[in-house]
């Protein structure tokens, strides 16, 4: 039985009682305790490990909302407007041009093999000054093979001459979603059920098992891992075998660095058969792998314009969004899972949507009391402060998507939501005000898993342009992190076994190179990321 | 490549009857083998003695039929019933309660192993006015509504007021209307005759009617639009193939769907007899049109 005493610059344990400490304790994967040295000796005998001498040790942060899918995408190249972290901790260098994404993706189309597709993700051309993509940008990487880009938001795409000509497309092509220019001619810029279509067709449908198989899993555990990172959701996988086979043999790996929760997409079968399929899996859990959430998604996104809002609506007057699963349906989806004892946490980023699912919580507790069930809002974007107090009254917990307000503040600001409702968007200060137990995500692949920029966010509240949107939402530092770490494990029902540095929790750490609560708040986002220690196992991250 | 598969999407709100239609449709088949992709195989009424073989998210009929459950995802699952190595007549899909049945249907359009048929949306007689009022629903129902090619207007037992309704729903949408109860309606009218040209279906109702055009010189376009749209909600499916009178060399298909109408060049017309044009609808309508032309 050996003993473990790190030394540290300065821990932070989010515990209350003893909330800093210099040094921490672990036993058999688990905190003994957190103190002195000279308290700790009192354990008996220890080796005293110095590495972390000149760093500040965190509990381990808990990603609420991601998607195993992140490592999915890393197969195939990132054309992003910001720099991203590969899973190998390498930088994947913003590229800041049309020109540049094309001539990145050429370099690219040289080193793949004859009769293959060209798949790239991450493109995002709101940054371009206007200028969109166009059949002509694409057709200079190929017009052999087909290729398509597939934008940040994972809606919309491009393609080249190739794929248009095998879907048919032409200026009569009537559909939605194919965009043409003035001259009525596509652009090769396809959105929504087109991009998706379009993307698997190029693809090869064994795309989608790609997309989740064990070495996506793998890439995902990296990422996660390099932005101190410990334990992630995969929030919403229909989990067909060979998903669930690939998931347990990579958690089955010592070296497999995070814990996982994935979510069980609730619309993918029938409730009865879900309920049945969910209790089956929770019987394969292991130390790294755990089957207990379920996600209903109700409606769309906000700068996808399918977002389901209340009056006003959008600030633009585009016509309301659409439901996936609409008030009419939830109820029966919600018991069923409900009532078997899950936790259900519900996709909402309109408020329209926050309310139905609020509704049908409300009504699930009256037809099915339930006590602690912890049922989470995911995203609820535009909850305003009454729909916070209702979900307070409910023990709804809310997990914001406050880095949003970065990516996609200034459009929600002049466009979407317009000024008002876009300055309490992702409203951290009024859930905590109001008691919701708060998470703060990253959804990534929508945007990069990094929960000291997502705390940033939800402290500074900027967007890339630099406005601040919404000084009165900001919140403290101490608060942020709280909520991607114990505040995150609270929403997964983990927060006794995880989530703060206290006796008998699991030795899950961040290990950054500065102090968080010391450097000023607007270089939150700046703090290094060592590694991560994961059941008391050391994870260092390699450097860039 | 084979000829692309008709491909019909089912829409309407949650209760409108859209799985009442897919039993009968189902049990009704006769010989055509359709593959059905629905939400959930539990509302389908499936007599245990039809069912082949049940494989989890497919059951195989023995008449040929395959249902299939879409999941998580419409677009992979066709994707995975297209790369099947059974071949299927007819592809229908049930669309979710909320969704625009238009938008499943343009997927049609972007494959080519497929032919957009027809958007049937299913309406609730007694409820559907109730609910195109609703605050977070109304706008979904109406834009069902628009996306629709053919409407049923389903438990029209059940409709209070029912002239006042059919006042509305010529309003909200162009598409003619067939009234049914329990979902019955003559099935070759929802998704068209066999590719012989003839019903699969036994006894049509009085009512409707098939009727056979041939023209051996070429026709003129405008007559043959003027009588197709002269007969607005009644002439309901007509396909055929056409040598018009300005593309002489052309072999043009026609293939009319309730409101939609498509005309589409399909090669050189060679040396075919003539033209040939099949149309279903209703009996007292196509009475009174002229069975052959010779322009």
């Amino acid at each position: 039985m050996t003993t473990t005493v790190y030394s540290a610059r300065r821990i932070i344990t989010m515990n209350p009682n003893r909330p800093f400490a210099s040094h921490v304790a672990v036993r058999d994967g688990r905190i003994l305790g957190a103190g002195s040295l000279e308290e700790l000796k009192g354990w008996g005998k220890v080796d005293l490990d110095t590495r972390f001498a000149d760093k500040v040790i965190l509990p381990g942060f808990v990603e609420g909302h991601s998607h195993a899918f992140e490592g999915g995408v890393w197969k195939f190249p990132y054309v992003g407007y910001f720099d991203r972290t590969s899973p190998e901790g390498k930088c994947a260098a913003g590229l800041k041009s049309i020109d540049e994404v094309v001539a990145a993706l050429q370099a690219h189309e040289k080193t793949l093999p004859k009769g293959t597709s060209l798949l790239a993700w991450g493109f995002d051309p709101i940054y371009f000054g206007g200028r969109r993509m166009g059949l002509a940008d694409v057709d200079r990487i190929s017009t052999e093979r087909p290729v398509v880009i597939v934008h940040s938001n994972f809606h919309v795409a491009n393609a080249n001459t190739p794929v248009l000509a095998k879907a048919g497309i032409t200026r009569t092509t009537n559909v939605h979603g194919i965009v043409k220019d003035a001259a009525g001619e596509p652009t090769g810029e396809l959105q929504e059920m087109a991009a998706k279509y379009m993307a698997y067709r190029a693809a090869g449908v064994e795309i989608a098992a790609v997309l989740s198989d064990e070495q996506a899993v793998w890439r995902f555990a990296r990422v996660a891992q390099l932005a101190g990172v410990t334990t992630a959701t995969d929030l919403h996988n229909e989990l067909p075998e060979s998903t669930v086979e690939g998931y347990l043999k990579a958690t089955g790996s010592d070296d497999f660095p995070i814990r996982l929760l994935p979510a069980f997409a609730a619309t993918s079968v029938p409730p009865t058969d879900g309920v049945a399929r969910l209790q089956a899996l929770v019987k394969k859990n292991n130390d790294k792998l755990r089957f207990q959430l379920v996600k209903i998604v109700t409606d769309g996104s906000i700068q996808g314009l399918s977002a389901r809002m209340r009056w006003p609506g959008y600030y633009d007057g585009t016509p309301n969004g659409v439901w996936n699963v609409g008030p009419d349906d939830i109820d029966r989806i919600l018991l069923a899972y409900h009532r078997a004892g899950f936790q259900v946490h519900i996709h909402t980023n309109g408020d329209e949507a926050s309310e139905v699912g609020i509704e049908a919580v409300e009504r699930a507790l009256a037809a099915a009391p339930r006590w602690d069930h912890r049922h989470t809002l995911q995203h609820a974007q535009m909850a305003d402060a009454g729909q916070f107090r209702r979900m307070k009254a409910l023990g709804i917990c809310a997990n914001l998507f406050a880095n949003h307000l970065y990516y996609w503040g200034d459009i929600h600001y002049a466009r979407t939501l317009g000024p008002e409702r876009a300055e309490r968007m992702d409203a951290c200060a009024t859930a905590l005000a109001t008691g919701v137990p708060l998470a703060i995500h990253c959804d990534a692949p929508v945007t990069p898993i990094g929960p000291l920029f997502t705390a940033w966010c939800a402290v500074n509240r900027l967007t890339a342009s630099g406005r601040t949107l919404g000084e009165a939402e900001k919140i403290p530092v101490a608060d942020a992190l709280r909520a991607i770490t114990l505040g995150a494990a609270y929403t997964l029902k983990l927060d006794e076994e995880l989530g703060s540095i206290d006796v008998g929790k699991r030795a899950d750490f961040a290990i950054l190179d500065d102090d968080p609560l010391s450097v000023p708040p607007e270089k939150l986002k700046d703090v290094g990321v060592w590694g991560t220690v994961l059941g008391g196992k050391v994870f260092e991250a390699p450097k860039a | 490549m084979s000829e692309p598969i008709p491909f019909t999407v089912i829409g309407g709100f949650l209760g409108a009857g859209k799985t009442t239609l897919l039993n009968r449709l189902l049990g009704g088949a006769e010989g055509r083998r359709f593959a059905v992709l629905v939400n959930d195989f539990g509302a389908l009424d499936i007599d245990g003695g039809l069912v082949a073989v049940h494989g989890g998210d497919t059951i195989a009929l023995a008449n040929g039929c395959l249902c299939c459950t879409i999941g998580d995802s419409l677009v992979t699952t066709l994707l995975g019933l297209l790369e099947r190595p059974e071949r299927f007549d007819h592809i229908v899909v049930e669309a979710s309660g909320v969704a625009d049945p238009g938008r499943i249907a343009d997927l049609a359009v972007l494959e080519p192993r497929l032919s957009r048929d027809g958007v049937i949306v299913v309406v609730d007689a007694a409820e559907v006015r109730a609910r195109a009022t609703d605050r977070r629903t109304g706008d979904t129902v109406l834009r069902q509504l628009k996306a629709a090619d053919l409407l049923v207007l389903n438990k029209i037992d059940l409709a209070e007021e029912l002239p006042a309704l059919r006042d509305w729903l010529g309003v909200q949408s162009t598409a003619p209307t067939l009234e049914a109860r329990h979902g019955d309606v003559p099935l070759d009218l929802l998704f068209g005759l066999d590719r012989a040209g003839a019903s699969g279906h036994s006894s049509p109702v009085d009512a409707f009617a098939s009727w056979s055009y041939q023209w051996s010189e070429p026709v003129e376009r405008a007559d043959l639009l003027a009588m197709l749209r002269e007969a607005p909600g009644e002439v309901l499916r007509a396909k055929g193939i056409v040598r018009f009178a300005d593309t002489p060399d052309r072999r043009s298909v026609v293939h009319l769907v309730g409101r939609r109408l498509d005309i589409s060049d399909e090669g050189p017309w060679g040396d075919t007899a003539g033209s040939r044009l099949v149309m279903l609808g209703l009996r007292p309508v196509l009475g009174s049109l002229p069975r052959e032309t010779t322009t």
